[in-house]
């Protein structure tokens, strides 16, 4: 027993180091999995406190930047707007309350990781609940993971264990968009089906399905697209519309039957 | 304990560094120096090195919680400053004792050899760590280069601005 003790203590240093890297890689796997991640709003509302202080001023050095966006963002808008004036839409399934949208900032955006996320300025006391979608003025930016009173946590686009349901424009074609992990713009588009009439220069949206973005938010632009061997579908490779290196002001999407939509999915 | 108080010290205002500023820079458009870990590289070195991997946890884990990131950093921190130990075990002199070796008495081009070494493998490890996959770290391995040689001009900057003038 003297003789255990006395070589642990001749190791305590290699002990001490196993110790702290599996505490650390305790922490880093319970962060990492997505299915446990439903608490830590202490962990969330401690760094959304630290980054709102930094954030606030970085934010000055970028708002010619956010300024384009939302100016590019409004144009598109009013596009839509005489173009649904030309031709008014009156199908009667169409809910134009269904969606109702949270303005927010993003006060800390991490883009070097493989599982990257992002914090904004709005959390549980601004009606931000957990899987909403976070939408920027070119494109989409996440969902959110976990919230605080004042802070929400948002999955990135650029996090490998998120997948979110896109559609090839102006047709009913859907596919998944994940992010293969290098470029902070470049993701691929995977299950599309091979009879989808794809061209390089056509646009991705959003495709509605999950409930968690409204249908026909602009993603990205195709660059390429492969057929998968052995499977009838494609693997498509776009240049996302949103700067993600590069993010300010941002929408927190709220679907207000999304509870309803999910307990009948589930039923 | 003058010594370790100073050390602290600049662990700390590192610390601050890198979250205020380092986080948030983006060098050619995607690269963020980690500077955190110059403080723990410089570290004294000593057979039992408990309390430095302590102070490296700890300031790690300060990173992580700022970052949302788990225990990536302080998974790193820890890694690197038990594996510092070893580096000087293989390069030092036979008849040399650990407890000897001075850091800041290392010539430049040691210093740079060390601190490449270490900026790379921080980098390798902080990919490792948040990837858990070694060919998706393969794969980045530009990035990781080219960042960790980001972080070496820092380091060494750094280490000229401070440590030189320490020393005079």
């Amino acid at each position: 027993m003297i003789k255990l003790l006395r070589y642990l203590s001749s190791k305590q240093s290699l002990l001490l180091f196993v110790f702290l890297e599996l505490i650390s890689l305790i922490l880093i796997i319970k962060t990492h999995d997505y299915a446990r991640l439903k608490t830590h709003s202490f962990q969330t509302a401690m760094a959304g406190k630290i980054n709102r202080q930094i954030n606030m001023v970085n934010r000055h050095f970028y708002l010619q930047s956010y300024n384009d966006s939302l100016l590019t963002q409004n144009a598109r808008l009013l596009q839509l707007l005489q173009e649904n004036r030309q031709n008014p839409i009156t199908l009667p399934d169409i809910l134009p309350e269904q969606f109702q949208y949270i303005p927010a900032y993003v006060i800390s955006n991490q883009y070097n990781l493989r599982h990257n996320t992002i914090l904004i300025n709005k959390g549980e006391k601004d009606s931000v609940k957990p899987d909403y979608g976070v939408i920027t003025p070119n494109g989409i930016a996440g969902v959110v993971q976990k919230t605080s009173s004042h802070y929400a946590k948002l999955i990135s686009i650029l996090n490998k264990s998120l997948k979110i349901n896109v559609a090839l424009k102006n047709t009913n074609y859907t596919g998944f968009l994940q992010w293969p992990g290098n470029d902070p713009n470049r993701f691929e588009v995977i299950d599309l089906p091979v009879n989808a009439p794809i061209k390089e220069g056509d646009t991705i949206i959003t495709g509605g399905m999950s409930g968690i973005f409204p249908k026909g938010i602009p993603v990205g632009q195709i660059t390429g697209f492969e057929p998968v061997p052995g499977r009838k579908s494609y693997v498509i490779y776009i240049n996302s519309f949103s700067d993600m290196t590069n993010l300010g002001p941002v929408f927190v999407v709220k679907n207000k039957f999304k509870s309803e939509i999910d307990s009948l999915k589930h039923s | 304990m003058k010594n370790r108080i100073q050390y602290i010290l600049t662990l700390i205002i590192f610390l601050i560094l890198q979250i205020i500023w380092f986080n948030h820079i983006r060098i050619f458009g995607h690269y963020s120096p980690i500077v955190f870990v110059y403080p723990l590289l410089i570290l004294p070195l000593q057979k039992n090195d408990s309390l430095n991997l302590l102070l490296a946890f700890t300031s790690g884990l300060l990173l992580d919680l700022v970052s949302n990131t788990g225990g990536v950093f302080a998974a790193t921190a820890v890694f690197i400053t038990y594996f510092r130990k070893i580096y000087f075990f293989i390069s030092k002199n036979p008849a040399q004792n650990i407890d000897e070796i001075r850091i800041n008495k290392l010539s430049l081009q040691q210093k740079i050899l060390y601190f490449g070494i270490f900026s790379l493998m921080t980098q390798i490890l902080i990919y490792s760590f948040d990837a858990f996959n070694i060919g998706l770290v393969l794969s980045k391995w530009a990035f990781i280069l080219i960042n960790s040689l980001i972080t070496l001009f820092f380091i060494i900057l750094f280490d000229v601005i401070f440590f030189n003038s320490v020393k005079k």
